[in-house]
């Protein structure tokens, strides 16, 4: 067997052993790039509504009756974990898997529930090597994987659209983007 | 003949890759003499230099957990108002965002920044997106002192 066929060899056994891998990383590599750049947490889910109380509210008349009826209100009774006073016109209630904002000057209350965004909370937790252990191990192999991957895609064909002829032109164009990408945001 | 030598290979890294070394500063709990000062986020802040660099032990209620990977939290004294900020450090990964209104005993070690250390913290800070307004923790969160946490228990729920 001549090395063209150990490198197909390599090369399609390591891209079906590690297609799952590379769905896993990125689609949340992609989730990760996002939540870096914006204020954006992929691996949550944040949905708020507003309700008013009736009424307006000092920071002083607060007490536990309070707490309840807002509460009731919210209809987050069971919910209940602690409060307290972010600032003199702010209240502050926390509940499991969420919390309520009260506006004691105009009694608006927001409503915010938290909880865990399905399928990029999971897919997170594995990029971020969150698991370690025996996923550290899996990890590293394919990470080993996908550049044996890389560098035996090199060398799949020969000819025109080889690594010498149009493949060598897009294999530098995609060395050079991140480079100069890397020049502009950190050495300029 | 070179199945073998490839198996001995791979079976001296996994060795290898397996030694603990033992490193300055891995000695037995019970060894360590420093003790642990259990304070109030309120006694710390009145005189830090007290407390810098040293084990302490607090609790609070979390305010807020980063949501960037829950790399830091706030927990609010027993005035209602002053908040400290608690970065993970140790073998803890993160804080989760359902620990926000529970009260928790943190254990760790207190530290201040100096002037430079400040600055580029500062400077980091203003560099990222964090929250549009002024939060009850954005003290907390740009101050010189924080504690890393080396360990945690959830008091309330």
């Amino acid at each position: 067997m001549n090395w063209r066929k150990w490198n197909r060899w390599i090369h399609r056994e390591l891209g079906f052993l590690f297609f799952g891998m590379t769905i896993i990383y990125g689609i949340s590599g992609i989730a990760l790039n996002h939540h870096a750049a914006r204020h954006w947490d992929p691996g949550i889910i944040t949905h708020s509504t507003t309700i008013q109380y009736p009424g307006t509210l000092r920071k002083a008349d607060v007490d536990r009756n309070t707490i309840e009826k807002i509460l009731e209100i919210t209809k987050e009774k069971e919910n209940y974990k602690q409060y307290y006073f972010p600032s003199q016109d702010h209240l502050m209630i926390y509940l499991k898997g969420g919390h309520i904002a009260v506006n004691l000057q105009t009694g608006s209350m927001q409503v915010t529930k938290i909880r865990n965004r399905p399928v990029f909370n999971e897919l997170n937790y594995l990029h971020y090597n969150k698991p370690k252990k025996l996923w550290t191990w899996f990890s590293d192999l394919y990470a080993f994987g996908l550049i044996l991957i890389a560098i035996s895609g090199l060398f799949l064909i020969k000819g025109r659209k080889s690594i010498t002829g149009r493949g060598g032109i897009l294999t530098i164009i995609g060395i050079l983007i991140p480079l100069v990408l890397l020049i502009i945001y950190l050495w300029l | 003949m070179q199945r073998s030598i490839f198996w001995v290979i791979i079976a001296l890294l996994a060795v290898s890759c397996n030694q603990t070394v033992k490193k300055e500063g891995d000695e037995p709990e019970a060894l360590k003499t420093e003790k642990i000062i259990s304070a109030t986020i309120v006694e710390i802040l009145a005189a830090p230099t007290d407390y810098q660099d040293k084990e302490v032990a607090i609790s609070g209620m979390v305010t807020h957990v980063c949501r960037h990977g829950g790399q830091k939290c706030f927990i609010v004294g027993e005035d209602g108002e002053t908040q400290m900020r608690i970065v993970p450090g140790g073998g803890i990964d993160e804080f989760k965002v359902e620990m926000e209104g529970s009260t928790v005993a943190f254990k760790g070690i207190f530290r201040v920044l100096n002037s430079l250390q400040s600055e580029e913290h500062l400077e980091e800070h203003d560099s990222k997106e964090h929250h549009s307004e002024e939060q009850s923790h954005s003290t907390a969160e740009k101050a010189e002192y924080f504690v890393e946490a080396l360990d945690f228990k959830e008091i309330t729920q």
